[in-house]
């Protein structure tokens, strides 16, 4: 199911005589797998620089506000938990959600490439998911 | 969108040729560009609102280019077509059957219903200058016989369907900007977000038609062939301007 409705939505586009510029669905999986896993590879070595570089601006920028002390150090008291093999990727224009064994990441698409705009989330049933980190 | 042309017509120098041409087909020329310019403004106006969201949301904005490749863009296109398309459809099978007393928009009050083969030029009836397929007794006059409305019912229905295929796209990238679990195509389908894309479109649609059939009873458009003629009877139906 992984990107399953992103090729539906360029079949729309197309009916629509549009030109897509964005990657196709699977090039898109494919970054988002791979940002995660630079992520996930930061997390487990503790390099909070990279953890860091990872996030979108918001996210951190919410992180750095609300701990009141700068990323590479906020980082690392944070309960992200080790998030284990990816299960299901799910890609819709420029958002994307990654659920693994023992943690759901969210990411969005910025100019320099996906960032985690969300990360330790657990769901909660007809609401948003509960995050450890996430944007303001 | 242009007849055949009349007698003469290929001998006529270039720049009448082109008078005559933008004369005899102003009407779908008016509309074409009108809707062309419309569109463009829609993609501007919604590339602007779209950014609008993803700033205050912390993403990053999409470029004009990319916003038309997006399902935000086709969802909002294609909301409004699908509703265009059914109501002509409806407009053009309901007015084989259902009159309405006084209206330009109805037939006479005695002929409901599909008509004779006299009456709809078709058949043995059809003429020298009637569309080949007019004349046809088997599938062919049948299918001819309803291209018009068959036409209009097939683009509601492809409409219909790529909004809802744009619509979960634009739907689940919101969902995920809001931190929830995306839907199924299925899922949407029974969604508040589809309903209410879909029927705040067919309730405007429906709601001119209505007044069109109705309005048009008591008052008058002078040389529009919509309108009865200014001096008609108000109880005149069927009659055209």
């Amino acid at each position: 199911m992984s990107g399953r409705w992103y090729g539906p939505g360029v079949v729309a586009v197309v009916v629509l005589a549009t030109v897509g510029a964005c990657g196709t669905p699977s090039e898109r999986r494919d970054g988002v797998t791979a940002q995660l896993t630079r992520f996930e590879r930061a997390l487990d070595a503790g390099q909070r620089q990279r953890l860091c570089a990872a996030l979108a601006p918001s996210t951190r920028e919410e992180l750095e506000q609300s701990t009141k002390r700068r990323c590479a150090q906020a980082i690392g008291e944070q309960n992200l938990p080790a998030a284990g093999a990816v299960r299901r990727v799910d890609v819709y224009g420029e958002q994307a959600r990654a659920v693994l064994d023992h943690d759901t990441v969210f990411l969005a698409h910025f100019p320099t490439g996906w960032k985690v705009t969300a990360a330790g989330c657990r769901p909660r049933p007809q609401r948003p998911y509960q995050c450890e980190i996430k944007a303001g | 969108m242009t007849p055949p042309p009349e007698h003469g017509g290929d001998t006529a120098p270039p720049r009448r040729r082109a008078r005559r041409f933008l004369r005899h087909n102003g009407l779908g020329l008016f509309f074409l560009t009108t809707f062309l310019l419309a569109l463009a403004g829609q993609a501007v106006a919604g590339h602007a609102e779209f950014n609008n969201q993803l700033v205050s949301d912390g993403m990053a904005p999409l470029d004009f280019g990319a916003y038309l490749a997006s399902s935000d863009f086709a969802v909002d296109v294609t909301e409004n077509w699908q509703s265009e398309y059914l109501q002509f459809f409806l407009y053009i099978f309901a007015t084989v059957w259902l009159l309405q007393r006084g209206s330009p928009e109805s037939k006479e009050l005695d002929r409901a219903g599909t008509e004779s083969d006299q009456d709809q030029l078709t058949g043995r009836h059809a003429k020298e200058d009637s569309p080949r397929w007019a004349a046809a007794g088997d599938w062919r006059g049948l299918v001819y016989s309803r291209s018009l409305g068959l036409v209009m019912g097939s683009i509601f229905l492809l409409s219909w369907l790529t909004q809802s295929v744009a619509g979960v796209a634009a739907y689940n990238e919101q969902q995920l900007r809001r931190l929830q679990a995306p839907v199924s195509w299925a899922e949407y389908l029974s969604a508040a977000d589809f309903w209410s894309r879909s029927l705040q479109n067919w309730q405007s649609e429906l709601l001119a038609v209505a007044s069109m059939a109705v309005l048009s009873i008591y008052l008058r458009q002078r040389g529009s062939p919509e309108s009865k003629p200014v001096g008609a009877s108000d109880s005149a139906t069927g009659t055209e301007g």
